[in-house]
């Protein structure tokens, strides 16, 4: 055993920054979230509170109402934008020119590479009222503009349509990569037999990717909280904040906004301690299910 | 008879598909066209443009000429760039070695120190905690509290332990044999044969330093330190004209009051994705090789 420890130091060495990184980056904050049960003091030490903060979460009807924001919008996206990539790559499948089809997938694989800000940023001049695209041809077509960013009723499709924008594309990619996999002799042999392009689709593309869709359906379920802090907190603005206010971006706001430290830290730790729950159960699920966990 | 008619059924649905995969890239690349031709159009034009055209109006670069010689966007694109490189190399030297380590098989603690990162997956106790991480570590106003954030990307990490274990045992034992250390072996044999799997996590540290804007806001209140993406949120998002143009500024810049704000956030935009866009050849080369050999995301 000692013999083969000093065999494999130059490992450990290897090894030693990256600990450190992870005790630093990641272990001393969980030790840190301790002070979700306690009060924050600027001077002297916090004061021991147990649960106190999640009685004040679990009363207060702007959590609650955050909480609701959450669940609805996960839900929207689950619904709305995971199938997108899906048909997607379905479609890519059907160009039979190379040539063109890397060149569909370059331009849609772009937003993907852009940050939040830039995002929000293309789509409130996209959005705007007064001379965005998507007003002026709802104006072409005879109607009055909509102003999207700051309407109660639309902010939570922007969500859903700013995110296919940004990810539909590049995520399709993962299903166009399971399509790549399956077996050409099947397509040669559903030729022979007549089969037609909708045919072949059906009865061998799509069950052939069952199993990505499956993967990474559970994956988003473990995810489910994640609602996605940095569009948010980029598409947000008083008008609509109560819409779209998610756990994240409430414990940013009470937390370094207006330095409610510990309800923060509170909100935080619920999110992250259920969350641990959905991502462990998702991988133990997905493992049972596809033989492949979530890492 | 029957050929022929399925056939032009056939070519029907060709000019479907193609036509919706057409609109989607239209509706993909246009609004990125349309800023561009918005910042390169002359301000007396700009209010009228549509949000649909891809042509600028009366070429002129005046918007262009502000920026270049803009203090907050070329303090934000030094700091931007200082920010993303220290960082990548940081990233991919000390993940690097940590795959390597991690994915010899016999490592005694191998188990335990897989544990050791997962937990960092499954498990993320929120920002106010990381908050305070940093600051008791003194890194508050430092350059460091941003570079040293995802130092080690765990998934980044565990797709190059997957591909260095790919790497034939035999090949490593033989050099092993020959005298080589743990690092020589890394440096010679290992790196080199990885180097499709090494540029694709380059290229994911590189986006992923340049896109971040939440860190840099949190913990820099220098508004020197700024990178380019705060900078751009600040103006745009926030819609703080003052930040941009400066109130003190105002009339230092040729003709800066009557620049179109437009125009301006316009030009901010795309000035923050050009660097990007220049890199994105490498990553379509790199990255959809990388996804394809089935590393997840």
């Amino acid at each position: 055993m000692f013999i083969s420890l000093r065999a494999w130091w130059p490992y450990y060495v290897m090894i030693l920054p990256g600990i450190i990184y992870f005790i630093l980056f990641h272990y001393l904050p969980i030790y840190e979230a301790k002070l979700a049960f306690e009060n924050f003091r600027i001077f002297g030490d916090n004061i021991w509170v147990g649960l106190d903060h999640y009685s004040r979460l679990m009363t207060s009807p702007v959590f609650m109402q955050v909480l609701i924001n959450t669940l609805i919008i996960s839900a929207m996206k689950m619904l709305f934008v995971f199938p997108v990539p899906i048909f997607l790559a379905l479609l890519i499948n059907e160009v039979r020119a190379t040539g063109l089809r890397k060149f569909i997938q370059s331009a849609i694989y772009l937003p993907h590479f852009l940050s939040w800000v830039v995002i929000a940023g293309i789509f409130i001049a996209a959005l705007s009222p007064s001379n965005g695209a998507v007003n002026d041809i709802i104006k072409g077509a005879g109607f009055a503009p909509i102003s999207f960013m700051t309407d109660a009723g639309s902010i939570r499709w922007v969500l859903v349509f700013s995110e296919i924008w940004r990810s539909a594309g590049w995520d399709s990619l993962l299903y166009f990569a399971a399509i790549m996999a399956i077996d050409p002799q099947l397509y040669e042999a559903a030729e022979m037999d007549g089969a037609n392009r909708w045919q072949k689709m059906t009865i061998i593309t799509i069950p052939g990717i069952v199993p990505t869709i499956a993967t990474l359906f559970i994956l988003n379920i473990g995810l489910f909280l994640n609602a996605g802090f940095d569009q948010v907190f980029n598409m947000t603005n008083d008008a609509i904040r109560d819409k779209i206010d998610i756990i994240d971006t409430y414990v940013y706001r009470i937390g370094l906004q207006t330095g409610q430290f510990s309800l923060a830290t509170a909100a935080g730790l619920f999110k992250g301690l259920i969350g641990l729950v959905m991502i462990v159960g998702a991988h133990n699920f997905s493992k049972k299910l596809t033989g492949k966990g979530v890492w | 008879m029957l050929r022929k008619n399925t056939s032009s059924f056939e070519r029907v649905e060709q000019i479907l598909i193609l036509s919706t995969l057409f609109l989607l890239v239209v509706i993909t690349v246009q609004p990125i066209l349309n800023l561009l031709a918005i910042s390169l159009s002359d301000s007396s034009k700009v209010p009228l443009m549509s949000g649909l055209t891809i042509i600028p109006e009366k070429l002129s670069f005046d918007v262009w000429a502000i920026l270049f010689q803009h203090p907050r966007v070329l303090t934000g694109l030094a700091n931007s760039v200082f920010i993303a490189v220290v960082g990548t190399i940081l990233n991919v030297v000390f993940t690097a070695l940590m795959a390597w380590a991690l994915s010899r098989p016999k490592l005694p603690g191998r188990r335990i120190l897989f544990i050791f990162v997962l937990i960092t997956i499954v498990f993320e106790p929120g920002i106010i905690p990381d908050f305070f991480v940093v600051k008791k570590l003194g890194l508050i106003d430092s350059y460091w509290s941003v570079i040293l954030y995802k130092m080690v990307n765990a998934w980044y990490l565990i797709i190059l332990i997957r591909f260095f274990e790919e790497i034939p045992n035999e090949l490593i034992e033989a050099v092993e044999l020959d005298g080589a250390n743990a690092f020589q072996v890394l440096w010679l044999i290992v790196l080199p044969l990885a180097r499709p799997a090494l540029a694709t996590i380059t290229l994911f540290y590189l986006v992923y330093h340049w896109n971040d804007f939440l860190r840099p806001m949190i913990y820099f209140n220098d508004q020197d330190m700024w990178p380019l993406q705060v900078v751009l949120r600040q103006f745009v998002v926030e819609g703080d004209k003052a930040a941009m143009v400066g109130i003190e500024a105002m009339g230092n810049y040729d003709g800066a009051s009557q620049i179109n704000m437009r125009s301006l956030k316009a030009g901010m935009i795309i000035f923050t994705i050009a660097p990007v866009l220049f890199i994105y050849p490498l990553i379509l080369k790199f990255f959809t090789k990388g996804t394809m050999s089935g590393a997840v995301k």
